[in-house]
C-alpha cells in the first residue's frame, strides 16, 4: 500500500514483462480498490507491459513461452479489471478475422499474432487453421470486420491467399477490408504482388502494422 | 560423361562418417522433407493419402520419387504424423496435394497426458508399414540407402498437447514438461531401432517446433538437444548415422547446435550454409536449396543455384525444407542433375 498511481501502473507493468500472474492479479485487484480507472489502469499498467514484452522479443531477450506467459500474467489482471470498466469508456473494438488459410499444419504463428493484437486491445476472431479462402470473406463479412489477417508457413498455400483478395474483388466489396498477410514464406514482395494491404514479419510487428493499417 | 564409382548408397554412409567421396550425395529424407509430389504420382499412378497406409504402396512409391526425381535415397513415411497418431492424436489424412495434418492434439496440456506403454508407436499400424517399407526397399535395392523419418521429440509432443499450453509449460511446469518429453523420446527411440533393425541407411530427425526463433537458447538446450540427442545416443548403438533438421534462422543458437550429437545437420534457406559450417567447427552440414525456388523459380535458376551451393563445400545437398507438393519436377530434376554432374 501506499503506491502512489504511477506507482501501481508501473508496478503492474513490470508484472506482465515478469510473466507473474498472481503479482498482476494481486495489483490490478489493489488498482480497483483504491478507486482508479479501471481501463486507465489496462492501458497505462498492464498493456505497457506486453510492449516492453514485445520489445524484448523483437531484441531476442524474449521467446514464444516468455511472450505467453506475459500474455496470461496481462490476461489474468485484465479479467479483475473489466467488469469495473465505466461503460462511456468502452470505446467499440475493431474487429479482425485471422485465419491459416487452407492446407497448413502450422498455427503457432496465427496465435501468436492473435494474441499480441487482443492484448493490443483488437477484438480479433480466430477461424482456425485450414480456412477456405471463401471463409475468410464470409466471416468477414458476417462480422463486419474490418481486417483480414492470413497466415501461411508453407509455399504450396500461399496462392490462396491470392484468392482471398481476388474474391473481395469479385463481390465488389474489396474497399471495405484490409488484408494483411504473413508466416514463414511469405514476403514484403509477395504481399505486394498480391495486392495485400499489409505484411509482417512476426507477431509483435503485426500490432505496429494494424496500427497503420486502420490510421490509428 | 562421369561414370559414379560409388553407389549412391556408400557414397551417403561415406559422407555420413566423414570419408571423402567423389562428390556429394544429393538427397531428400522424406518426413517433413517428403518428395512424393503431384507430378510424380500423376505420372506413376501410386498416390497420396493412400499410400500413407500400407507398406507395399509406401515403398512402391517411395521407388517412384526416387525414379522421378533423382534424389539418391528413399525417404519414408511421407508425413510427420505416424508418431502422434500413435500417441493418441486425431489425424486429418489430407489429399494428393495436401499432405496429412494434426486434426487435433489429444491433450490440452502435459498435465493430461496419459503415458502409453513402451512400443506403442512401433506397434501401430502405420508404424508397421513404415518399417515393413524399409524392409522391402532395402531389400530389393540394396545400392539405394533408405532414410528412416522421425518427428522430433519436441515437435511430437507438441502435437499430442495442445503446443501454445505446452509451449508455456516447457518454462511453467519443467518437471512434467520434461516427463511428457522424455516419455514421447522413448517411444520415438524404439521406433528409430526398429527402422534402423530393418534396413534403414540413416535415421534422419526433422524437429520443425524446437527452433531457436520459437523456444529461444535456453530451452532450446535444456530440451531439444538434450532430446534430440537421446534418440541420436540411441540410434548410434546400432551405428546407424543420424541427420538432424532444424528449421528457422538458427542464429540464436549456434552454440547449441555445436551440442548435437548427429552426424550431419540440416537447415533452412535463411542460413548461410558455409558461414555455419565455417562457425561450428566445419561441421558437416546439409541443404539448403531454397523450397521456395524450387516451386517458383526456374529450372536454370535453380541448376545455378545448385553449382553454387556445390561451390561451397557443402556435404549433402538437399532441400532447405518441406517441398511443396505442387514442385514442378523439372525443378526437382535441374537440381539433382546439377550435383550429379559434379
Amino acid at each position: 500500500m501506499g503506491k502512489t498511481k504511477d506507482e501501481l501502473y508501473s508496478a503492474m507493468s513490470g508484472a506482465v514483462v515478469d510473466m507473474d500472474e498472481d503479482l498482476s492479479v494481486q495489483l490490478s485487484r489493489e488498482a480497483v480498490e483504491t478507486g482508479y480507472d479501471a481501463f486507465e489502469a489496462i492501458d497505462q499498467g498492464l498493456t505497457k507491459g506486453m510492449e516492453r514484452a514485445g520489445r524484448l522479443f523483437d531484441e531476442g531477450e524474449y521467446f514464444v513461452p516468455e511472450l505467453l506467459m506475459c500474455a496470461d500474467a496481462l490476461n489474468a489482471g485484465v479479467e479483475i479489471l473489466k467488469p469495473n470498466i465505466k461503460t462511456e469508456r468502452q470505446e467499440e473494438k475493431h474487429k479482425i478475422v485471422i485465419g491459416v488459410i487452407a492446407g497448413d499444419t502450422h498455427d503457432i504463428g496465427k496465435n501468436l499474432v492473435k494474441l499480441m493484437l487482443s492484448t493490443a486491445g483488437f477484438d480479433v476472431i480466430d477461424l482456425g487453421r485450414d480456412v477456405p479462402p471463401s471463409a475468410f470473406v464470409e466471416h468477414a463479412v458476417k462480422e463486419n470486420a474490418k481486417i483480414i489477417m492470413i497466415s501461411s508457413l508453407m509455399t504450396t498455400t500461399m496462392d490462396g491467399m491470392a484468392d482471398v483478395i481476388n474474391l473481395l474483388n469479385e463481390k465488389g466489396i474489396r474497399n471495405k477490408f484490409k488484408v494483411a498477410i504473413g508466416g514463414g514464406p511469405v514476403s514484403r514482395k509477395f504481399a505486394d504482388k498480391i495486392g495485400a494491404d499489409g505484411y509482417s514479419s512476426n507477431a509483435n510487428q503485426a500490432i505496429k502494422m494494424v496500427n497503420e493499417l486502420i490510421g490509428r | 560423361m562421369i561414370v559414379d564409382v560409388l553407389s549412391p548408397k556408400e557414397r551417403l554412409k561415406k559422407t555420413l562418417s566423414g570419408e571423402a567421396v567423389d562428390r556429394p550425395p544429393v538427397i531428400c529424407p522424406g518426413g517433413m522433407m517428403n518428395a512424393a509430389i503431384v507430378d510424380v504420382m500423376n505420372k506413376t499412378g501410386h498416390t497420396l493419402p493412400d499410400a500413407h497406409h500400407t507398406s507395399d504402396k509406401m515403398s512402391d512409391l517411395a521407388y517412384d520419387v526416387y525414379e522421378n526425381t533423382g534424389f539418391e535415397n528413399f525417404g519414408i513415411p511421407f508425413c510427420m504424423t505416424v508418431e502422434a497418431e500413435a500417441l493418441g492424436s486425431t489425424i486429418n489424412f489430407g489429399s494428393l496435394e495436401c499432405e496429412p495434418k494434426i486434426q487435433k492434439e489429444v491433450f490440452p496440456s502435459v498435465n493430461d497426458v496419459t503415458f502409453l506403454p513402451a512400443g506403442t508407436i512401433e506397434n501401430c499400424n502405420r508404424a508397421g508399414a513404415v518399417i515393413q517399407a524399409i524392409y522391402l526397399l532395402s531389400e530389393k535395392h540394396p545400392e539405394i540407402p533408405v532414410i528412416g523419418s522421425l518427428t522430433g521429440p519436441i515437435s511430437t509432443a507438441a502435437s499430442i498437447v495442445d503446443p501454445m499450453t505446452f509451449l508455456k509449460q516447457l518454462r511453467r511446469e519443467r518437471e512434467l514438461s520434461h516427463q511428457v518429453i522424455d516419455y514421447v523420446t522413448e517411444q520415438l527411440m524404439g521406433y528409430a531401432k526398429l527402422m534402423a533393425d530393418n534396413g534403414a541407411t540413416a535415421i534422419s530427425i526433422a524437429d520443425p517446433t524446437a527452433t531457436g526463433e520459437i523456444l529461444g537458447p535456453k530451452i532450446f538446450e535444456e530440451y531439444a538437444v538434450y532430446y534430440l540427442n537421446k534418440i541420436a545416443d540411441a540410434v548410434h548403438e546400432l551405428r546407424i548415422p543420424v541427420i538432424v533438421h532444424i528449421c528457422g534462422d538458427v542464429r540464436m543458437v549456434k552454440p547449441q547446435l555445436q551440442k548435437l550429437h548427429s552426424e550431419i545437420l540440416s537447415v533452412d534457406a535463411i542460413v548461410d550454409l558455409k558461414k555455419l559450417k565455417d562457425e561450428l567447427n566445419n561441421t558437416p552440414t546439409m541443404g539448403n536449396i531454397s523450397t521456395y525456388l524450387l516451386e517458383f523459380g526456374q529450372p536454370d535458376t535453380v541448376f545455378k543455384q545448385a553449382k553454387h551451393l556445390l561451390s561451397k563445400n557443402i556435404d549433402i545437398l538437399a532441400p532447405a525444407c518441406g517441398l511443396s507438393t505442387s514442385t514442378p519436377l523439372t525443378n526437382i530434376t535441374a537440381f539433382t542433375s546439377a550435383v550429379k554432374e559434379g
